[in-house]
């Protein structure tokens, strides 16, 4: 570890593309997790995120000579998630497999009453999440699960404010009519 | 009067030299590398063509690939009189857009818009909104190539209109295809680097626009 | 009970309202749509601390392969007169089709066979800007590999490509004038081969001509 563990992003990748290529494990490490929650709600389960991560991350590799601005390697690495999540997505249309339930596990039997049901309620939530458009699904990840604003979701995607409203305000309207037996 | 006669046949004679060149060229170019029924048909295309103030370059170019490429000789001649039919489709669209007399340069970006399926009225729409400091040549060979690379022609004109009506210079114009090559080395689709950089238009192509990616801690959103 | 929700609602669920600022009608609905919106599950996700090794096992392979070190070197920066554009390729992608990236060396016009000799170099501007293209193929196994086009006549003997080592790398450099130019590869004299990932056109033949179009601007290609 020591030192190089402070190095910034841009330090690493233009290491990497100088030929250190073992520096990118620090890249990789750093990047791992943080986009793995989106990754997970954007798919339905950890283990296609986990799929979805790993291929971004060799893809990013495969590619560095592209990342024109290497100190914004996390936002050109997310792009490269995002593409890939919206390409699962379209492949598992084509192939009309059913989408996967999210597979974090409850252990309902251990909770007192009161959590069961906040934990019956988010299960189907999550569930009902893969009932949505990618568009809708992820700008309600983006905003609720990862608490970015709408003009950061519109820098993200860009896409105007006034869209992602709309996409939202249609999302909350789904799953409203997905989960009125949870009420 | 006098004026504009001395002007009219110096464009007359300018022209006439052109066209008897040309079709010197069009027999000294094809001879030896394409059959004589290729380089007699040709000939006469090229010259019908040249009458009309079309380029002919493109016919000879296309009938010496055709050659090299050992097609058959009616192949040839279908593909060099087609060509010229696009030649005069370029024009058209051309003069639609508001040229009234095209040069060469622009006749061929024209005709290789067309030729990457961009459609006659996108093609004179280009033409239209690419007044300076935009180069109608330039910007329907930027159209042309996003084309080719796979962007539908309607969203090849949408981010060619964003761009300009953002005032974008036209330097940037030049970095959309390597922009959208980017982006699909992202992953993104053409079609899907397309709409994003016509939605980002605030940030210049291939640049990563200015976002926090998520992952970072965020206060909740929900007022109490 | 409509399964939409008021405006009013959905406004609370963005953020731009409190409960406090709906009318007293319509703050059941908001409390309940609240309850459910924050039961989202914002707990972090760890992935498994093997996906590290795997990424580094696949990233230490790629960047081993000697065609990718020939790549690098084929396509590294070299002078502080050379500006380089790199467009992107699939080739990793495991397939033996033919791929090939044309990569542009940007000097203003010097003599059209000879490329540039080292930083400094004068150039002689000819009838036409030119800028210096380098071709590169990955063709294993081709004997003999050359690149045709409106640039020099479609002419497959006019510009052979050498091999770059014995990884099926296949590179040379030209000359190509400022315009629009269509072309292809010819590997071992009767298989055409545009490049994969660059703009491509059909050619009236019934195949596909990649294009390149030079532009005098920054002495760049499109």
């Amino acid at each position: 570890m020591g030192l190089r563990d402070e190095a910034t992003d841009g330090e690493i990748v233009r290491a990497v593309l100088a030929g250190d290529v073992e520096r990118y494990a620090t890249l990789v490490c750093r990047y791992r997790d943080r986009y793995a929650r989106y990754a997970t709600r954007m798919l339905g389960s950890r283990d296609a995120a986990e799929d979805a991560v790993q291929d971004a991350l060799v893809r990013a590799f495969d590619h560095l000579a592209d990342c024109r601005e290497p100190d914004k390697f996390a936002g050109w690495l997310f792009l490269i998630l995002r593409n890939r999540c919206f390409a699962e997505r379209r492949r598992r249309m084509r192939v009309e497999r059913p989408l996967e339930l999210a597979d974090e596990a409850f252990a309902a039997s251990d909770r007192p009453d009161g959590e069961l049901e906040q934990a019956e309620r988010s299960r189907a939530l999550t569930a009902a999440l893969q009932h949505l458009t990618a568009e809708q699904r992820e700008v309600f990840v983006l905003k609720h699960v990862e608490g970015l604003a709408y003009d950061e979701i519109a820098r993200l995607t860009s896409a105007t404010v006034a869209s992602l409203k709309m996409r939202m305000h249609r999302a909350y309207d789904r799953l409203r009519e997905l989960l009125q037996e949870h009420g | 009067m006098t004026a504009l006669r001395s002007a009219l046949l110096a464009a007359v004679s300018a022209t006439i030299p052109l066209v008897l060149a040309g079709q010197g060229d069009v027999t000294a170019r094809l001879d030896g590398r394409v059959p004589a029924e290729v380089m007699r048909a040709v000939h006469d295309i090229a010259a019908a063509t040249a009458a009309r103030g079309l380029p002919v370059e493109p016919l000879i170019d296309k009938a010496i690939e055709g050659g090299a490429k050992r097609v058959p000789a009616d192949r040839v001649i279908a593909a060099v009189r087609a060509l010229a039919n696009r030649l005069d489709e370029a024009r058209r669209a051309l003069h639609d857009g508001g040229i009234e007399t095209p040069g060469a340069d622009v006749v061929e970006g024209g005709a290789y818009a067309l030729s990457a399926g961009l459609g006659p009225r996108q093609t004179s729409e280009l033409v239209r909104i690419s007044r300076p400091p935009y180069d109608p040549a330039t910007s329907l060979r930027v159209a042309a190539t996003l084309a080719a690379l796979g962007v539908p022609p309607k969203q090849t004109l949408d981010l060619m209109e964003s761009m300009i009506a953002a005032g974008r210079s036209p330097s940037d114009l030049l970095d959309l295809p390597s922009a959208v090559q980017t982006s699909v080395a992202q992953g993104a689709t053409p079609t899907q680097a397309a709409n994003g950089l016509a939605r980002g238009v605030v940030h210049a192509p291939g640049q990563a626009p200015d976002f926090v990616p998520p992952g970072q801690a965020k206060p909740h959103p929900h007022k109490p | 009970m409509s399964a939409q929700y008021h405006p009013l609602v959905k406004r609370l669920l963005d953020g731009e309202l409190s409960l406090a600022e709906l009318p007293a009608e319509l703050r059941p609905e908001g409390e309940a749509a609240l309850r459910l919106i924050r039961s989202v599950d914002r707990a972090p996700v760890t992935l498994p601390a093997a996906l590290d090794a795997r990424v580094m096992a696949t990233v230490r392979r790629h960047a081993a392969s000697p065609v990718r070190r020939a790549w690098r070197r084929l396509t590294a920066p070299r002078d502080v007169e050379l500006r380089l554009r790199v467009r992107p390729w699939t080739v990793w992608a495991g397939a033996l089709a033919a791929a090939a990236v044309v990569v542009l060396l940007v000097n203003r016009a010097a003599a059209p066979s000879s490329p540039p000799r080292g930083p400094g170099t004068q150039a002689r501007v000819g009838s036409h800007d030119s800028v210096y293209v380098r071709f590169v193929l990955f063709a294993p196994g081709a004997r003999r590999v050359a690149v045709a086009g409106t640039f020099n006549q479609w002419d497959q003997n006019a510009a052979l490509l050498e091999p770059a080592g014995t990884n099926g790398l296949w590179t040379t450099t030209l000359a190509v004038p400022v315009g629009q130019h269509q072309y292809a590869f010819i590997v071992d004299s009767d298989r055409w081969v545009p490049d994969p990932r660059a703009p491509a056109v059909d050619d009236g033949f019934g195949r596909r001509n990649s294009v390149v179009a030079v532009v005098a601007q920054g002495a760049r290609t499109l």
